[in-house]
């Protein structure tokens, strides 16, 4: 009850927030532009059509179209989408621990980890609100338009949604420790580079220094932290498979339960400095 | 039976950069606070009073000492359900209005779905914001938020009231209304605890003080005790008097301070009062009038807070 009504209060203010209603805005123009653009040839119902011409791929005459739209839509959006939506909610645990406001949540019955758990799950609920309708819109536009019900696509929006709880534990702990917006949207940031970084550090960095001690550290840093490039990839693989890349991996479900360990690790970490501090 | 005891209590904060200075926002507090009653904490800025609740209510924690609330020592979540707090410096979500703010805080104390409307219904009218329900918080004035602040801590029927300068940013008849509100609470058997810069407020209110400077509590009791420690009395006389008649009165009475044709008297008992009225009029010095100057609260406050720093 208490924790749901934390967890309520915080899908409304982040839904409230002044970005995400820009988002959402900004959601509904990429929609109306894609209703537009998207349709049939007339003279052949199978074929599909961009702001009325036909579209084909030279090189891979059998090419299922949908598909390769929502792929390419999907990997070249969703890294963004995670970054704008952090930006949009990095504020709401320095925000909860603002003098006058921490007060008075502490001061209720609801322990510190309860609160804690509910800003940062109201806080993806939230994002998930914004995310859904964006996938949804897709999803119908072209099942609609294009005859395509891509249910691959629709279910993708789930593990973006748990990629985004993943990464928020960065979030958290950075909110906490430094009480600044700016501050944990910072990290989060520079830890979206070193993750990107990290995916590839057998072609990156293991090449900066050939010492087994440093490339087991990389390692273990890969594995201890959520591995946000790794998820947000299987989550475009849960689509298809990208034409345009040759040999390109299967889908596979080790990301996230790699990142539901470093993410589960964080928030104990954030619960443990929360519930040592004063206010 | 006590609503709220502490026992030495301390709170040291760590500051600098690698945490090694040790600040003292709280020494060895001991204080009770009978079931039922009001309870006033006094201090000037910075002398812990805010700490002291913080570590109540386990928002601040306790660096060594014990504390009992309501038979629970503090830290039990159980505590917390049977209490109120109003901060000193409250921020409430904007977004919401009057009557979502205490639905939600309703909610957070775990009250049943069914009757939070109507409970912050009544609320709202008991602060006298029934016309503001439907109103943003963001729209309301200090004074206001102060009202639905204190309806926000009123929300779980709290046994124990915390309030960190309630009537801050209120006018003087919200003021009043409030301190009713208290009183009424008061007498349904609420222990209200009160922080308050506002010693006259506290005078009219508070059945107990304690007063608390650098941490450190200097002074306990009822205020009636704590301020009739002395009898002023200021004498109006029909003539000054004269350099003999002082001397006379000073080998009688030690605390004597003439201003023209005034004379203030501070005494240990009243029948030294007789002592200097049969001495002047001996004298042919006729006395127009007396007033008893009683020692108000803030006085002996402000005495005892600059004699406390002074040492």
């Amino acid at each position: 009850m208490r924790f749901w009504g934390m967890f309520r209060f915080t899908i409304g203010e982040t839904i409230r927030r002044g970005t995400l209603i820009f988002y959402f805005c900004v959601a509904t123009c990429f929609l109306i532009f894609f209703s537009l653009a998207i349709g049939h040839s007339p003279d052949n119902p199978g074929v599909i059509t961009i702001f009325g011409s036909e579209f084909a791929h030279e090189s891979l005459p059998e090419l299922n179209v949908v598909e390769f739209i929502l792929i390419q839509l999907h990997s070249s959006s969703v890294f963004w989408i995670i970054l704008f939506g952090i930006f949009g909610v990095a504020g709401l645990i320095p925000g909860m621990l603002e003098k006058g406001t921490i007060d008075l949540f502490l001061s209720k019955p609801l322990a510190r980890a309860e609160l804690l758990m509910a800003r940062a799950l109201g806080a993806t609920a939230g994002i998930a609100v914004n995310l859904i309708y964006f996938f949804v819109g897709i999803w119908l536009i072209f099942g609609l338009k294009a005859g395509v019900w891509h249910w691959g696509f629709l279910s993708s929006v789930i593990y973006v949604v748990y990629a985004f709880a993943c990464f928020f534990s960065i979030v958290a702990i950075a909110g906490l420790i430094t009480r600044s917006a700016g501050f944990s949207i910072l990290i989060a940031f520079s830890f979206a580079l070193i993750s990107w970084g990290l995916e590839l550090r057998e072609k990156l960095f293991y090449l900066l220094w050939d010492n087994p001690v440093y490339h087991r550290l990389l390692d273990a840093f890969y594995y201890l932290t959520p591995q946000l490039n790794a998820m947000l990839a299987n989550s475009s693989r849960v689509i298809g498979k990208d034409p345009l890349t040759p040999y390109s991996a299967e889908f596979t479900f080790m990301p996230f339960i790699y990142s539901l360990f470093s993410a589960s690790l964080l928030y104990g970490l954030s619960i443990w400095y929360f519930s040592r501090q004063d206010y | 039976m006590e609503a709220l005891q502490t026992v030495d209590l301390t709170k040291l904060y760590r500051t600098g950069l690698l945490k090694r200075k040790n600040i003292t926002a709280l020494e060895k507090v001991s204080i009770s606070v009978d079931q039922g009653t009001i309870f006033g904490l006094l201090g000037p800025n910075g002398a812990g009073k805010t700490t002291f609740v913080k570590l109540l209510l386990s928002i601040a924690l306790p660096t060594s000492g014990t504390a009992t609330v309501l038979g629970h020592s503090i830290g039990q979540r159980a505590l917390k359900k049977h209490c109120g707090y109003l901060p000193e410096s409250h921020r409430y979500p904007g977004f919401l209005t009057a009557l979502d703010t205490l639905i939600f805080f309703g909610r957070l104390n775990g009250l049943p779905e069914s009757t939070l409307k109507d409970k912050a219904k009544s609320l709202l009218e008991l602060v006298g914001l029934k016309d503001w329900a439907k109103v943003k918080t963001k729209k309301f004035s200090k004074g206001m938020l102060q009202r639905l602040g204190l309806a926000q801590a009123l929300v779980n029927d709290p046994k124990l009231l915390f309030l960190d300068e309630p009537t801050d940013g209120v006018d003087p008849i919200g003021r009043k209304e409030i301190r009713d509100i208290l009183i009424k609470l008061k007498s349904a058997g609420t222990t209200i605890f009160l922080n308050s810069h506002l010693l006259s407020e506290i005078e009219m209110i508070c059945d107990k003080v304690a007063i608390l400077n650098r941490g450190i509590v200097v002074r306990t009791g009822i205020i009636s005790e704590l301020t009739a420690q002395k009898l002023i009395f200021n004498i109006q006389l029909s003539e000054p008097v004269s350099e003999d008649i002082k001397v006379s009165l000073s080998h009688k009475h030690f605390s004597l301070e003439f201003k023209d044709t005034n004379l203030i008297a501070a005494l240990k008992d009243k029948s030294e009062l007789n002592s200097i009225i049969d001495t002047l009029r001996a004298s042919g010095i006729g006395i127009e009038g007396m007033t008893q100057q009683k020692t108000s609260l803030e006085d002996y406050f402000i005495q005892l807070v600059k004699g406390e720093n002074e040492q």
